[in-house]
């Protein structure tokens, strides 16, 4: 045929269009078929048991290895007549006038090893609020040429139209109450406060030569004040509750005690009742808990394991005698659906 | 005032290309679709003079020139003089009364705005300018691209935002600027431009691709009558008013004037497509002016002048005249040849589809004829039986009606994006709830009493507690930016990058589907459907040139009781290898004749060996017989090697042949004598020349099914030959000799059911004197007037009788290579095949047994509107009545067919039921009050032949399956006739690499055999629709794992829409983390090799019955990611709310990153897991991703656990899942587990191409049971057959070319009856 097909297709013609050989287009590349069958799904589960018992006994003794006081102290750090309804709780906490110092005493149940990690815990407190995370100037934070990037942070990014640093919410609300700890009467315990927070927060996050200005000048305090000699870098409680918390309950490194606590020793903490969880319902507890491999005290990761291990084990062993009575229809045409149903057509 | 309609009717042209705001009085712009009211002004075409034509265009040109010039003196002038100068441009002479394009801008001018005039006026001169430049450029060139340079990017933008899935997200990008949004904007801007980025690059190479077709069209050459000679100039070069020659099968380059052909009385006959179909051809005829000018000489003296109108998209008109030697000569359609090529019509431009209107429904009844060629088109016109004609062009490029034409059609979707579609909705649904939730919580939560909030008295709205309605409302806004996850934007991206690469580097270079005699890749016209092709259910298929080759082979014989002819069909080789034995390529004979019409080997009767067989008298009638009763017409030369037989159905050519190669040459016919040279009749060697008398030829037709010629050998003997179906020439045997009969009733047997058409032949000795006084009765009959017909067969019978039989011929209606095959490996794979044919019955009924569509088993419903009743009615000529009949006659047997079928479906083991139609009574069954019962009834058969329909009728059958029935239905042709067909079904699928071109431009996917079908289907259909269904299941899944992790964490955050994970994660966890290797899987996925899948078509049902793509398969995806995000949030928040090792506590970002993690690792991981095949690609991509995140993070504790925690659910349920409810091919998955998988296109390669596969498909037959067959296939209603001899007007022949030549040489005579 002559015309326009042919020369169309132009030299192409002459040659063959027989399609080149190759594993990629004829679908051909080597491959390997994991198939789940009943002997791979019994051996990954026994192999799942086998690994997960042993990791999750590991990590609940290593759990359990931990020892943790915990005290809950918001309600009874209030004198008692003020502790009746929400509004006079709030009433004495926002009286700047009234005293707020408290002291509680914990026992330690067993011996706790340095370093003993002192954190306090919010309970029912949004950290992870969308208008809570945004209201924060990470720029600001990080360089002093950007004082006045603050438009993130409303409603606490000026007062009396100068810019606050560190400016936003989460600034502002910075957590105030303060412990001081005492053994055994009057045996005072010091708390280093150095390094509890994140080294990128203070190397990246948090200037060196950013300083606080015009913080908690307001009409209203949210929260602590900080000192404005030193730099954000340097305002480790700062980074710490700026980091926010992923939930809404959550604990926060205060400090850490470095010396041995023996059990039964009684730990008087005086503290400084300052921050209003009142008025939102909120809990204040004050912890002190060691650390091992496995962090702090977390059941969760052994009870896991263990019973995931468990019902692998569990179904690895229904399987196989499931497996052993029942022949697996794999493998058997005769389970093809057209040789058990022939269809009407 | 001629010159300026001439620049009139130029500027149209340019004036539609680009501006539709510039408008003309002289012309009205020409939209495409529709017919448009013909433009009051027409043009003129200077012939064979380029200048002249040239001037036109040059006037057209200077004239832009001057006004763009003057224009931009106008610029520089003073405004105060602008309305001077304007008025005096007006006035100036140059053409005379100028268009006026510029009433816009001028009008602007007066307003003296100067600034925007300025620039109105500059855009206009540049138009101008381009216009003006171009027309002269583009000439005969066309370009069916969709964009150029300028225009693509807002027109590709356009284009991709189109789709609803973009245009939400470019929503949600615009959202997500606002202070609302809880995301940075970069999280939704950066997929969408990802996505954009793709598509548009795919848009891109497409576009090239389409413009590099253009361009080799474009490039294709033609004969151009320069000076005295022709030269070879490209198409495009091609002007108005060229005189231009075009050979034998060549292309019309343009829409040409007619003017002279090598043919003697004017005519050529062109090929076009067209109600009748097939490859029919037409006659044009040209002026007998215009008859002379052939050579080049004489044509360079032709100077004429058209006038015709303008350029419009009506097909069947044409007016204008020719003005030649000062004599105007009207034109007419009969003299146009219209240009027909449009490679291009690649992959969006379709011609508009033939078989839906605009509602949906489907066009029925007999008054639909008439529309419904408005919309067929004569897409392929080429010459034909012409040598060359000479013809003058009067349309070039654009301006041709075929291209006004070209429209853009949608493009089909597939069935399963469709669903996809619903499933985004559900998605939509899900996120409208989860929003809905979320506000009203963030409604209810907002409280001042969260004073470290902020939430002072002027808080903006969004957390203002005095306002909670519109908290509500904003709140919703935020979480809908917040959970656009949930709607996947990588997933179109990603489905149609996987379904590009499986059709252009799987299909178009599969191996197995490449067609080495004609040198025909597979290819994949539309990259839209490769799913759909493997979930088709209903196959209808043509059958000459898809199913046949249209070839008729003299293949076997029987005389006097023996067989005769070694040749083994296709369908008897896959039954002896069934049985065991293995029947190789048959040894060939030294000194085999093989021409076309024979293909038989058997030295006992070739060379004059046939007188040492045991009954030479026999043979030598059968070989007479075969060479004087016939109504062949010998053309050419009188030698044996170059005669040419013209018969009106290949089967006598071949019988004709088989004689001449038995040594009985038939060489010449006058009315009265038959000429035969006969070879070895009397003694080996001796060649005598004998003539017969033909006394009578007694016609066949499809009542008597016979044929007889009564003739006078010369030495006085008086014999009669008939040949005819085995019933009929049974019946009329003479008694005794009932061995002979049995044995040759069994051969009959024999052949039928190896395919192959039969026919006995017999003879009858007459005595002079009974002769005689038949004759007279003959004579008598032959002059009635009267019942003619009728009288005449009854005479027939008088003397057809007491017949001797000789024997039987069988002959092979050539199926395509593998065809049999191919359709038990379909059937068994549970897709129905249809075949819909314009030929008769009878051959529609062979064919079908010979592919093992039907056999003896099964039960035949046959309407027809061959019965008694309807003959009578039509005879009586009321055309009411015969309809009223007919549809009667069709409601009646519909009705009993129906009650018959659904008893045999009750019953456990009733016979398989086939439904035979013909196209008569589909027009009556596909009757709205009928075509439920039609649809009831040919859904219970298991193959349904409709014969005799036109394509329209293919067409309304095809929708019929595709809307009643909601089937996914697949065309198969491979002619113009069956591009209706091929565009209404699902997926249409065109047979390339022969001649035609109309049905592979109309196609999806083209292949060049039908064979290669089931490779399309069960490998590749098949792969495509598993790897598309876990593609969509999988990114449904995984988004909404990730979203529902978002909304856990959100009942944690007071519903205030704060977002879990970092902006870049989310970002990126759809266009990076989990989408390339889904989009391996989509690539490489297998769960059988393709082997197998050939070899177990079964595993194909589970696509029909949509098995992996169904309401509760996307239950269970949903199932586990609820479960999955539920352990992904709790035990990553649970496990990281204890300190770390050294006393810190995880912020909110190292949560998400820890959680973010392990969703990543976990999804990958189950991609692992649904992996049917993990290539070296697989494991590249895997770990590639796990790697990053590897290294950022060492919580390896939870890190191990929350992954198998969380695909504990999933691994339990695949397991079992394969282990108690396997689908078929996780079966034979394991059958075949321990066979290496070998590469057979490596055998492919090395062996050379064209056996394997035959062996594999062989191979695949022989494991079939099956029924021996009683049919017996009468031969002797082969296309065209008929019609030679039917002397009714309107009989539905598909015409052949020589066919169509030939009576168009007989026109004359053919309107008379037959004379003896």
């Amino acid at each position: 045929m002559a015309g326009p097909s042919s020369a169309a297709a132009g030299s192409a013609d002459r040659n063959s269009n027989r399609p080149k050989y190759s594993q990629f287009s004829q679908q051909e590349l080597s491959a390997c078929q994991p198939i789940v069958t009943p002997k791979l799904v019994i051996t990954v589960f026994t192999v799942i048991g086998i690994i997960f018992i042993p990791l999750g006994i590991a990590s609940l003794s290593a759990s359990n290895d931990v020892v943790e006081i915990s005290d809950r102290y918001e309600t009874e750090c209030i004198p008692a007549e003020n502790r009746t309804t929400k509004d006079a709780k709030i009433q004495f906490i926002q009286n700047s006038q009234s005293d707020k110092t408290c002291t509680r005493s914990l026992t330690v149940p067993k011996h706790m090893k340095p370093p003993i990690y002192v954190y306090y815990q919010l309970d029912n407190y949004y950290q992870n609020h969308r208008r809570y995370v945004k209201s924060i100037s990470d720029q600001q934070l990080r360089s002093p040429g950007s004082e006045n990037d603050t438009s993130s942070c409303k409603p606490e990014n000026e007062e009396n139209g100068a810019s606050i640093v560190p400016c936003g919410l989460i600034a502002w609300s910075l957590f105030n109450d303060t412990y001081s700890f005492t053994r055994n009467n009057n045996v005072s315990l010091t708390v280093n406060k150095t390094d509890i927070s994140w080294k990128s927060d203070r190397e990246h996050k948090f200037g060196k030569d950013v300083y606080p200005k015009n913080f908690q000048n307001g009409s209203l305090i949210g929260g602590a004040t900080l000192k404005s000699s030193i730099p954000l870098s340097g305002q480790e409680d700062l980074m710490v509750w700026m980091r926010t918390a992923a939930m809404p309950t959550f604990r926060k490194l205060y400090g850490r005690i470095e010396v041995d606590l023996q059990a039964n020793d009684v730990i008087e903490v005086s503290l400084n009742n300052t921050y209003n969880v009142y008025s939102f319902n909120g809990k204040k507890s004050i912890v002190l808990s060691t650390a091992n491999w496995i962090g702090g005290k977390n059941d969760f990761l052994g009870v896991a394991y263990i019973t995931v291990g468990a019902i692998c084990f569990f179904l690895a062993a229904c399987f196989t005698y499931i497996y052993l009575k029942k022949p697996s229809r794999l493998q058997d045409p005769s389970y093809l659906t057209w040789n058990t149903n022939p269809g009407p057509l | 005032m001629r010159g300026w309609e001439k620049v009139g009717s130029s500027r149209s042209n340019l004036d539609r290309a680009g501006s539709t705001a510039t408008t003309n009085r002289i012309t009205s712009t020409v939209r495409l679709g529709r017919v448009e009211p013909q433009a009051p002004g027409h043009r003129t075409i200077f012939c064979n003079d380029r200048e002249a034509n040239f001037l036109v265009r040059f006037k057209v040109l200077s004239f832009h020139l001057y006004k763009s010039l003057a224009l931009l003196c106008l610029l520089y002038a003073d405004s105060e003089d602008s309305a001077k100068f304007q008025a005096g441009h007006n006035a100036s002479p140059p053409p005379p009364p100028p268009p006026p394009p510029l009433e816009e801008g001028e009008s602007c001018w007066k307003e003296s705005h100067v600034p925007r005039a300025w620039l109105r006026v500059l855009r206009d001169v540049v138009k101008r300018l381009i216009f003006s430049l171009t027309s002269g450029v583009r000439g005969n060139s066309i370009s069916t691209t969709k964009y150029n340079v300028l225009t693509f990017l807002p027109k590709g933008l356009f284009e991709q935002f189109r789709r609803v899935a973009n245009l939400y997200f470019l929503t949600i990008s615009i959202l997500s600027t606002t202070p609302i949004s809880p995301v940075s904007p970069i999280t939704n801007v950066a997929p969408l431009s990802l996505v954009l980025l793709v598509s548009l690059i795919k848009e891109a190479f497409e576009d090239w691709k389409r413009f590099q077709n253009d361009m080799a069209i474009n490039n294709a050459s033609i004969d151009v009558l320069q000076g005295h000679k022709w030269v070879e100039i490209p198409w495009r070069k091609l002007q108005v008013g060229d005189i231009v020659k075009v050979k034998q099968d060549g292309f019309f380059p343009a829409d040409l004037l007619f003017l002279a052909s090598t043919n003697p009385d004017g005519v050529c006959y062109i090929e076009t497509a067209n109600l009748d179909g097939e490859t029919n051809l037409k006659i044009r005829k040209a002026l007998e002016k215009t008859w002379d000018y052939l050579t080049p000489d004489k044509a360079s003296e032709f100077k004429g002048e058209i006038q015709c109108e303008q350029p419009n998209n009506s097909l069947y008109t044409f007016t204008g005249n020719l003005i030649i030697q000062k004599q105007t000569i009207p034109l007419t359609p009969n003299q146009v040849l219209l240009r027909d090529f449009v490679l291009s019509v690649m992959l969006e431009k379709r011609i508009p589809r033939a078989s839906e209107d605009c509602n949906g429904e489907m066009v029925l009844g007999p008054d639909d004829r008439e529309t419904s060629i408005g919309h067929i088109l004569e897409v392929g016109c080429s010459l034909r039986n012409t040598e060359y004609i000479v013809g003058a062009v009067i349309f070039t490029g654009q301006e041709t009606k075929v291209m006004m034409n070209s429209m853009n059609v949608p493009s089909k979707r597939s069935t399963l994006e469709r669903k996809l579609d619903k499933l985004i909705l559900t998605l939509f649904g899900a996120l409208f709830l989860m929003c809905l939730i979320g506000a009203i919580g963030s409604a209810i939560f907002i409280n001042r009493k969260y004073f470290y909030l902020g939430l002072t008295a002027d808080v903006e709205d969004q957390f203002n507690p005095d306002n909670r309605f519109l908290v509500f409302i904003l709140t919703f806004l935020t979480l809908i930016t917040l959970y656009s996850t949930i709607i996947p934007i990588s997933l179109y991206v990603s489905i149609e990058m996987i379904k590009f690469i499986q059709s252009t580097q799987f299909i178009n270079k599969d191996l197995h589907m490449y067609h080495v005699e004609t040198n025909t890749p597979a290819s994949a016209r539309t990259s839209n459907l490769n799913e759909e092709l493997g979930q088709v259910e209903y196959i209808f298929s043509d059958k000459t040139g898809t199913l046949t080759r249209n070839l008729m082979e003299f293949f076997k014989c029987s005389i006097g009781g023996e067989v005769y002819g070694t040749g083994i069909t296709e369908i008897e080789r896959g039954a002896a290898q069934r049985n065991g034995g293995n029947v190789g390529k048959a040894q060939k004979s030294p000194g085999l004749v093989h021409e076309k019409g024979f293909n038989f080997d058997d030295a006992r009767l070739m060379c004059g060996a046939w007188r040492n067989e045991p009954n030479p008298d026999t043979c030598k009638e059968f070989f007479r017989c075969l060479a004087i009763c016939h109504t062949v017409l010998p053309e050419g030369e009188e030698s044996p090697e170059k005669i040419a037989y013209q018969a009106a159905s290949p089967d006598e050519a071949a019988l004709v042949t088989a004689a001449k190669i038995f040594g009985f040459f038939f060489y010449r016919r006058t009315p009265t004598m038959i000429h035969v040279c006969e070879s070895h009749v009397e003694k080996m060697g001796k060649v005598e020349d004998m003539s017969y008398e033909i006394l009578n030829v007694l016609e066949f037709n499809s009542t008597r099914k016979r044929q007889s010629v009564v003739c006078r050998y010369p030495n006085g003997r008086i014999v009669l030959y008939c040949k005819g179906a085995d019933t009929v020439i049974y019946e009329r045997l003479a008694d005794g000799g009932n061995e002979l009969k049995n044995i040759t009733r069994e051969h009959l047997e024999q052949f039928g059911s190896a395919g192959l058409r039969t026919l006995c032949l017999a003879y009858r000795d007459l005595s002079s004197s009974s002769y005689e006084s038949w004759n007279e009765k003959f004579i008598q009959a032959k002059s009635s007037l009267r019942d003619r017909e009728k009288k005449l067969d009854e005479v027939a019978e008088l003397i057809e009788k007491d017949l001797t039989l000789i024997g039987c011929t069988a002959i092979e209606d050539k199926l395509q290579e593998g065809v049999p095959s191919c359709i038990e490996t379909l059937s068994r794979a549970g897709i129905k095949i249809w075949v819909l044919t314009g030929d008769k019955m009878e051959t529609a009924i062979n064919i079908a047994y010979a592919c093992s569509l039907i056999n003896n088993d099964m039960k035949q419903f046959i309407i027809s509107s061959e019965s008694n009743e309807i003959r009578e009615a039509e005879n009586r000529g009321d055309q009411v009545e015969v309809a009223r009949i007919i549809k009667d006659s069709v409601r009646k047997e519909l009705k009993k067919y129906l009650e018959e079928a659904q008893q045999y479906l009750r019953t456990v083991s009733g016979p398989k039921l086939a439904l035979l139609i013909d196209g008569k009574c589909l027009m009556y069954a596909l009757d709205p009050t009928l075509r439920g019962m039609l649809l009831n009834l040919s859904l219970n058969c298991t193959s349904v032949v409709c014969c005799r329909v036109s394509p329209l009728q293919k067409a309304q059958v095809t929708s019929l399956v595709k809307k009643g029935a909601r089937k996914i239905t697949l065309s198969i042709g491979d002619g113009a006739n069956d591009v209706s067909m091929i565009q209404a079904a699902h997926v249409g699928v065109g047979i390339s690499g022969l001649e035609g071109m109309q049905a592979v431009m109309a196609s999806d996917f083209a292949i060049a055999q039908f064979r290669f079908l089931s490779d399309l289907l069960l490998v590749h259909g098949r792969w495509s629709y598993h790897r598309i269904c876990k593609v969509i299941t999988y990114f449904f899944y995984k988004n909404l794992t990730f979203t529902l992790t978002q909304f856990w964490f959100n009942f944690q955050t007071g519903f205030s829409g704060q977002r879990f994970y970092d902006d870049w994660f989310q970002s990126l966890y759809n266009v990076i983390f989990t989408a390339l290797p889904v989009v391996i899987l989509g690539l490489f996925d297998k769960d059988v090799s393709a082997k197998l899948s050939k070899k177990y078509p079964e595993l194909y049902k589970e696509g029909i019955r949509n098995a992996f793509f169904k309401k509760r398969v996307v239950g269970i995806w949903a199932f586990f990611s609820f479960h999955q995000s539920l352990v992904f949030y709790f035990f990553v928040s649970t496990s990281s709310s204890s300190s770390q090792k050294s006393g810190k506590m995880f912020g909110h970002w190292d949560v998400s990153t820890m959680a973010f993690t392990c969703a990543v690792v976990t999804v990958n991981l189950r991609l692992l897991l649904m992996c049917n095949s993990i290539t070296k690609w697989h494991y590249n991509n895997e770990f590639f991703t796990i790697y990053v995140l590897m290294s950022t993070i060492c919580f390896y504790l939870t890190f191990l656990l929350v992954p198998i925690a969380a695909l504990f659910g999933d691994f339990i349920f695949q397991g079992v899942q394969r282990w108690f409810f396997p689908y078929d091919y996780q079966i034979v998955q394991e059958i075949h587990r321990h066979e290496p998988e070998h590469s057979s296109s490596m055998q492919l390669l090395e062996m050379g191409p064209p056996l394997s596969p035959d062996e594999a498909r062989s191979y695949a037959i022989a494991q079939l049971p099956r029924e021996k067959s009683r049919h017996t296939g009468f031969a002797f209603d082969s296309p065209g057959y008929e019609s030679f001899f039917a002397s009714q007007a309107g009989v539905y022949v598909p015409q052949k070319a020589w066919d169509v030549a030939r009576r168009a040489s007989m026109r004359s005579r053919s309107k008379l009856p037959p004379k003896s």
